[in-house]
């Protein structure tokens, strides 16, 4: 059933531009989001299955015969393709109405598939050169949607997340070449094993530094973010909400954590460049945002700063630390795609993303205004919204590790977050409304319904916080708690 | 091992060389050169399927459709590029080139000769039955190559 996760994108990307020459329209709707309706179903059966064991594997057959496929399923794994699979289905839900003037939309939901398909491929995989195969499945899918729209900025942008990409990826390629090299093996196990018995510090800090920078690129860190800025805001909406919302995460602080926390193990080294990149990026970015005219490259420096906070608390290495990175990460996943997705909506309503052109927005489109204000204050940390709960779990984990200027620095971050979401709020929906927009209308109802779904998910985390650090983030935190426990002898290799 | 390193040393100028020249046929033309070598090199590493491959695709295939491509396309009005692109690759390249010589000298002693392993065999064996879902990968990046040409080439509908 696991490996539905990766073969029933595939398959249904397969067919979708068939089924495109047939219907353009309703029926690639309809194939896209019941994807993504089974990959949901399929999540909380996975749950279900896996509840009380730390991690199952998933050994395929074919004719009787083992093949040399093998998934592994832990906490981890299954919390992110539970946030891919549910804001996934968000995106999808946006898609039906957004993407209709954009035309070749069963190619857009062909693509998108195939992007789901190499991040669920990538949460599931036993082994570093599969990481890098995977990551290379989403990475392409995603330079040809970031295109998608064929205009200038649109290829440029691509072109630049291409060559960084190519960039992170030789990086990680070379890392994991040198790995098998001094440890003769590439599964988790093999390698966590071999680097515990290797007596070459060098070498191995050689590895991660090709590690980090890999990771750092396609997670966007500073001072590897250089592409973000551009690529987010340039794609359709659906897609900006896909990689702010989820590819930099699998891609980039997903295998970052399984990578150093589950094969390398976390040493106090480790521990501190990660928590010096995740301070600067949250710093750097936040005060980057804040000089931007373009709602969506503003939102894309917001990522950049978010994900900043997320890699901090991941870093830190404590297990509420841990814990307060991956709840982060949860909540940055929701309403950063609501946020994405309402600026699409007021480019298509407005035809602009230049906020100071907009005002008075709220008026005319009360929905976006509700859900855009939900999602700004869950990002910036304003109580009860769930992004609040995560921020704060963060900094008490830096106070109980006694790093006392980071706690004071998130905070101050945290301030300035609140500042240029505020900015937003008051350039794009409230005010006076500008006379250019007197004939502007709502989104259409998938729009606002997709948009509402996450506003609502964004507050019911918020208010049942307890009920989902429970269920979900709790048992992905202690896969990465147990380090490289996880990966040497529990899982039954 | 003299021509191991002569082989290296012309793939590292030739990779270089595609970088630096500014005409396109040229840069691919180097770039085919620089792929042949690591082609030979490959062989005498004793790994002929990789050989094999990177002179048929890299040097072979990839090259004829960059100068396809190349033929295909006219030369635009000149595009201004910054200065400092004409100093900061060689610079970097040096750089990099010291940095390399150091860092490889130190780890030379410490990486270890690679032990048998259960994922040796035939070169079949290991594709297909060591790394199955190295492929299912692979199927996933040919979807995705042929949807984004799909995607990127297309003509807008009429009513769209």
């Amino acid at each position: 059933m696991v490996f539905l996760f990766v073969a029933l994108p595939l398959v249904v990307a397969g067919i979708l531009p068939l089924v495109g020459k047939i219907s353009k329209k309703v029926l690639p709707d309809l194939l896209a989001n019941s994807v993504f309706v089974v990959l949901l179903a399929l999540v909380f059966f996975e749950a279900r299955s896996l509840a009380g064991q730390d991690a199952a594997i998933e050994q395929l057959f074919w004719l009787g015969e083992p093949l040399n496929i093998r998934l592994m399923l832990d906490g981890f794994s299954l919390f992110m393709l539970f946030a891919v699979s549910l804001v996934g289905f968000a995106i999808s839900l946006f898609s039906i109405d957004y993407m209709d003037h954009y035309g070749s939309k069963a190619n857009f939901y062909a693509l998108f598939l195939v992007m789901t398909a190499g991040m669920n491929g990538l949460l599931l995989v036993t082994d570093l050169f599969q990481i890098y195969i995977f990551l290379e499945v989403a990475a392409v899918a995603s330079y040809a949607l970031v295109a998608f729209g064929l205009g200038h900025d649109e290829l440029e942008a691509s072109f630049k997340y291409l060559m960084l990409s190519a960039v992170a990826s030789a990086f990680l390629l070379a890392g994991i070449v040198i790995i098998f090299g001094v440890t003769g093996g590439l599964d988790f196990e093999t390698v966590s094993q071999g680097l515990q018995t290797l007596d070459s510090r060098y070498l191995v800090g050689f590895c991660a530094a090709f590690f980090i920078l890999g990771f750092g690129l396609k997670a966007a860190l500073v001072p590897f973010h250089a592409w973000l800025p551009d690529a987010h805001p340039s794609a359709p909406a659906p897609i900006s909400a896909a990689l702010s919302g989820l590819l930099i995460k699998v891609s980039g602080v997903y295998a970052l954590a399984r990578v150093f926390l589950n094969v390398f193990g976390l040493t106090p080294a480790l521990s501190t460049v990660l928590m010096y990149l995740g301070i600067i990026s949250m710093v750097i970015a936040a005060l980057l945002a804040l000089g931007q005219t373009d709602i969506k490259r503003m939102l894309a420096y917001s990522s950049i700063s978010q994900v900043g906070y997320i890699v901090l608390g991941i870093g830190l290495g404590t297990p509420l630390g841990i814990l307060g990175g991956l709840f982060h990460l949860f909540n940055h996943a929701l309403a950063k795609s609501l946020l994405f997705l309402n600026s699409g909506s007021l480019q298509m309503s407005t035809g602009t993303r230049n906020l100071d052109e907009m005002g008075g927005l709220g008026k005319r489109m009360p929905v976006t205004a509700g859900t855009t204000l939900i999602g700004s204050l869950s990002i910036a940390g304003v109580p009860p919204l769930n992004g609040f709960w995560s921020k704060l779990i963060i900094i008490v984990a830096l106070v109980q590790a006694k790093q006392w200027a980071f706690a004071v620095i998130a905070v101050l971050v945290s301030v300035l977050t609140l500042w240029y979401y505020l900015i937003i709020q008051r350039k794009a929906f409230f005010g006076k409304l500008n006379e250019r927009w007197s004939d502007v209308r709502e989104a259409p109802f998938w729009m606002t319904a997709s948009t509402v779904l996450l506003g609502l998910l964004c507050i019911a985390t918020g208010i049942f916080f307890a009920a989902t650090v429970n269920s979900w983030i709790r048992p992905a935190a202690d896969s990465l708690v147990k380090g490289v426990q996880t990966m040497l002898g529990s899982l039954g290799f | 091992m003299i021509i191991e390193i002569a082989l290296l040393c012309g793939l590292v100028l030739f990779s270089a060389a595609a970088i630096v020249f500014r005409d396109l046929l040229k840069a691919a033309i180097c770039l085919a050169v620089a792929s042949l070598l690591l082609g030979i090199i490959f062989f005498r590493m004793k790994a002929p399927y990789i050989g094999a491959f990177e002179i048929s695709v890299v040097a072979g295939l990839i090259t004829v459709l960059f100068i396809t491509t190349i033929a295909l396309t006219k030369t635009g009005g000149d595009v201004r590029e910054s200065k400092a692109a004409s100093w900061i690759f060689p610079l970097f390249f040096i750089v990099f080139l010291v940095l390399d010589f150091f860092v490889m000298r130190g780890l030379m002693g410490k990486i270890p000769a690679l032990e048998a392993t259960p994922e040796q065999g035939t070169f079949g064996e290991v594709l297909w039955k060591m790394r199955t879902f190295d492929l299912v990968g692979q199927i996933g990046i040919i979807f995705a190559g042929v949807l984004a040409v799909l995607a990127l080439f297309r003509k807008r509908d009429k009513d769209e």
